[in-house]
Formats: structure tokens, sequence, C-alpha cells
């Protein structure tokens, strides 16, 4: 790789591709965590517990 | 904050209704317009050399008809839907949803005016003149911050993953429907893209592959993470891999778009980093599908009666299947074979009619139940737009198939001199067969989307009954 002639477009590319390498291996280890695992999981139902505060709202 | 569990929260629900019951229309709408430019392209007479309904003027109207009339009012109903129920809270601005909803619709219908007239920028998937290119923008934007507001003002604590596929959805949707859709006017209905030759290219396929990955992946997994589970009456299998399965999609999508320019004028590395992150992209692809549907674990006798739930089980099987199909296809050696042909078409449908229209019937009808508190006028119904929408799906992705990877094998055969042995009529002459078969699978397919129209009208006239005497509560 000649660093001397890379153009800006090429700095922008390998800035952002660093960024979502970082930001990918930065997901993995919070998602895979044993400390975090509780934290994830117990939004595991979530979408079945909007049933205690459900009105659907006005009909006609 | 916690969630608030004494005081019921009054949504706002009829922007929801409307958005449902357009969907189920252009459904209808869609589906028809692509089964005629189907029979177009087996029997051309059919085009009777009116030039409003020929195949490049009615295709586009088809994808914009299904993608953005139907896809889009799906997405906007369970965005709306879900963002509210997970968030125990109203919309931030009722007002606001219904200028998206009047907004969408008016943008629908100047497509169904201008397409057929011919007015077009050319560019795949967003064919639309530029004026209505800026609309689009405008509408969007107005959902996109009437969702994001929503979230900001949720009561409780968490967000959950279906908003944030969603909120993806919304930002990526901006950015590249703002950068593609960039040119310079020179009438009303006329413009120049701002991009020439390969750059050109290559935006056109950064948006077409991202409109792939973001409106009719990533919104829709918003579908799947909160329908499966309610439908299922079970958890989610994993919320961690729910997390997982959002970032890498956010993160690895992005980079695809190059896949579809193999053997062009692009330069070679690009083609190669686009299959190279494709192929990366099956893991969570299918940790996202094995996720869904493992959350039917304890639950999968359900099936038998549930066909709402059939509907969002067999959405998943295709999904798993054509993130599977895509990555191969971007692998030079097979995209030697498949581009150009009706390979990549059988793809696509086996995406867009096994994966996305699933889903989002699967999605409607467990919302008409709640959103009207009733239960459907007919469940045998259900199930019979189930089979159609099955049987269909798979007779036209076989036809399409067969007849693509056959185009390839002749296009590339040559003698024993360096000639090609088949000369391209030949190629188009064998294929009849196979796009009449077509047709067949299309029509299979659009039958079921009367039925589901029908059957969600007859549902909502129910309810409309009985409200008022004794509506009949739908199950959780």
């Amino acid at each position: 790789m000649d660093v001397v002639v890379m153009s800006a477009n090429d700095w922008i590319g390998v800035f952002y591709s660093l960024v979502a390498f970082i930001g990918m291996v930065a997901v993995y280890f919070m998602v895979f965590r044993p400390a975090n695992k509780d934290m994830f999981e117990s939004q595991r139902s979530m979408a079945l517990d909007d049933e205690g505060h459900i009105n659907t709202g006005e009909k006609r | 904050m916690e969630a608030t569990q004494a005081a019921p929260v009054k949504y706002d629900m009829e922007v929801v209704r409307w958005f449902t019951i357009a969907a189920a229309i252009y459904a209808v709408v869609g589906t028809l317009v692509g089964v005629w430019i189907a029979s177009e392209l087996a029997w051309p007479f059919l085009n009777f050399d009116i030039p409003y309904i020929t195949f490049g003027r009615l295709r586009p109207l088809h994808t914009n008809a299904v993608i953005f009339a139907f896809g889009g009012c799906v997405l906007m109903a369970t965005g709306f839907y879900m963002v509210q129920r997970t968030g125990a809270t109203k919309l931030w601005s009722n007002g606001l949803a219904w200028f998206t909803f009047w907004g969408w619709n008016l943008i629908i219908v100047l497509a169904v005016i201008t397409l057929p007239l011919g007015i077009t920028q050319g560019k795949e998937y967003a064919e639309l003149a530029w004026p209505i290119d800026i609309m689009i923008a405008v509408v969007w934007l107005s959902f996109g911050l009437n969702h994001i507001m929503t979230v900001a003002i949720r009561k409780t604590s968490h967000i959950y993953v279906s908003n944030w596929f969603t909120m993806g959805m919304i930002v990526m949707i901006t950015y590249l429907h703002v950068v593609n859709s960039l040119a310079i006017p020179v009438s009303l209905t006329t413009s120049y893209s701002i991009y020439s030759g390969v750059q050109d290219a290559m935006i056109q396929w950064w948006w077409g592959h991202n409109a792939v990955g973001f409106f009719l992946t990533g919104g829709f997994l918003g579908i799947m993470y909160y329908f499966v589970p309610k439908q299922a009456g079970r958890p989610v299998f994993s919320y961690r891999l729910s997390v997982l399965h959002f970032w890498a999609l956010t993160f690895g999508y992005v980079w695809l778009g190059a896949h579809h320019l193999q053997y062009t004028a692009l330069p070679d590395w690009t083609g190669s980093l686009g299959a190279a992150v494709s192929l990366a992209m099956i893991i969570p692809s299918w940790g996202g599908a094995m996720n869904g549907m493992m959350t039917l674990s304890g639950a999968w006798d359900k099936l038998r009666t549930d066909y709402i739930l059939r509907f969002l089980v067999v959405s998943l099987a295709f999904y798993a299947m054509s993130t599977f199909e895509g990555p191969v296809m971007s692998i030079k050696t097979v995209n030697a074979l498949s581009h150009y042909t009706d390979w990549t078409i059988g793809h696509v449908h086996s995406g867009a009619l096994g994966w996305v229209a699933m889903v989002s019937f699967g999605a409607i009808y467990h919302m008409v139940k709640k959103l009207w508190n009733t239960e459907m006028y007919s469940d045998n119904l259900v199930n019979v737009h189930f089979w159609l929408a099955t049987i269909g799906t798979v007779v036209y992705i076989v036809a399409m198939w067969v007849s693509g990877i056959m185009q390839g094998l002749m296009w590339r055969d040559y003698d024993e001199y360096g000639a090609l042995t088949h000369t391209f009529v030949e190629s188009v002459s064998e294929m009849h067969p196979y796009y009449a078969m077509r047709v067949i699978g299309g029509i299979i397919f659009h039958l079921g989307t009367w039925i589901a129209l029908y059957n969600i009208v007859m549902t909502v006239r129910q309810a409309s009954g009985v409200r008022g005497i004794n509506a009949v509560p739908a199950k959780a």
C-alpha cells in the first residue's frame, strides 16, 4: 500500500472502515460479556408486556 | 423510567388503521401490475401498442407500488403501532402522522400518473421525477421525526429492538434517498443526475442494494422481532442475538452495493469487497432468522391452528434462504453465470414475496384483530391466503431459477471454434415456457391478496357492526 498517493477519499474510506470494525468489535464485546447477559435478556418479553397498558384508542 | 402499568394509555391508532387498509389495497394493485407485465413478457402483444402500458413504463410502476406503496404503508403502520405500544405512550404528533399518511399517498398517486406517461429519471427503484423526490424526502422525514420523538417521550426505560431497526431504516433511507437523488433540474419533469459514468453506477447500486438492506430487510426485521413473539405468545429466543443482528446489519449492509457491478468498469477490488462482506452477512442474517424461529420453542404446535403465525414463520424461512442465495450470487464465479439473467429476478422475488410480503401479511392480520378489537372474519380465508402466497411464491421463483440458469448456460456456451453456440434470440425463445409459468405463479399469489383484502374489509365491517353493543375481545 502506497500511503503517499492515497487521496482524501481513500483516507475517508480507511477512517470509516476502522470505525465500522472497531464499532463491531465493541458491540460483540458488549453483547457477549457475561455480566451484561441479564441486562439484555431481561428485555426478551418486552413485546409481550405491552398488553398490560393497552388501549387501542378511539374507535369509530 | 419504568413501564406504566396502572394507567392505560390512549394510543393514536386511527392513522395506523388507515395505513393498514391502504397497505392491503396496494398489495392488490401492485401485484396486479406485476402479473400484467409478466404476461407482457410472455405474450408481448398484450401491450396493444399503447405506450402507457408497455413493459418499460409499467415495470417501475409495479416496483414502486409493491415496495413503496405496499411496503411503505406496512412499515409506517407497524412503525407507529410498535413504537406506541412498546413505549407506552401515544404518538409525539398525531397531526404529523396524518400529514405522513396523506403525503405518502399523494406521492403514490403521482407515481401512478407520471410513470405510465414516461416521466422518469431512469434510476432503478428511484425513477420518480425530482419534485416528487423532494416530496418523498419531506414526508419520509415527517415519519422519521414523529417516530424518533415518540421514542424520546416513551414511558419505558428500554427502547425495544424493533424500534432500533425502524430508526436505523429511517436514518439510512434518508441518507440514501437524498444522495442518490441529487440532480440538476432543467424542467418540472426533467433533471440530470449529478453523477456520471461509473460513479453513477456505483451510487445507483449503493442506493439500490441498501434500499433492499434497510427498507426491505431492516424495517421488516423490526416487524419480525415484534410480531413473531406477539403472535407466538413467547419472548424473543435471545435478545442479545437481536441486538447483535441489528448492529451487524447496520454496519455491514452499506458495503454490499458493489457486488451488483461485478465485471464492469468499477475497480475490481470494490466488487470483491462487496462479495466478501456479503458472505460475512450470512452469519448475522441466519442468526436473526434462527432467533425468530427459535422464538417458537415450545409453541410449534400453534402452527397447526394459527394461520397468522404460519405467515410469520414461513417468511423467516424465505428470509434465511434469500440471505444465503444473495451472497452466493455475489461471488464472482457464480455471478459470471447469474448476472443479467432471470436468476436475479427469482432471487429478488424470493425475498419480496416470500420474506417481505409474508411477514407483512402476518403483521397486518395480527394488527387488524387488535386495532378493531375483533377476531378475523374468516380464519379459513387466512389459511387459503397463506397457501396461495406460499405456492405462488414457489412457482414463481422456481420458474425464474430454471429460466435464469438456462439463460446463463446458453449465453456462455461456445463450440470448438470459439463461436457462441446459441444466438440471443434462441435463449429468448427457450425462456417462454418459464415466463408463462411465472405468470401462473404471480396469478396464484395475486389471488391471495384479493382474499386478504376481502377478509380484512369484512373483519372491519363485522367489528363496526357489533361496536357499541358488545365488541368481541381479541385474544392477547
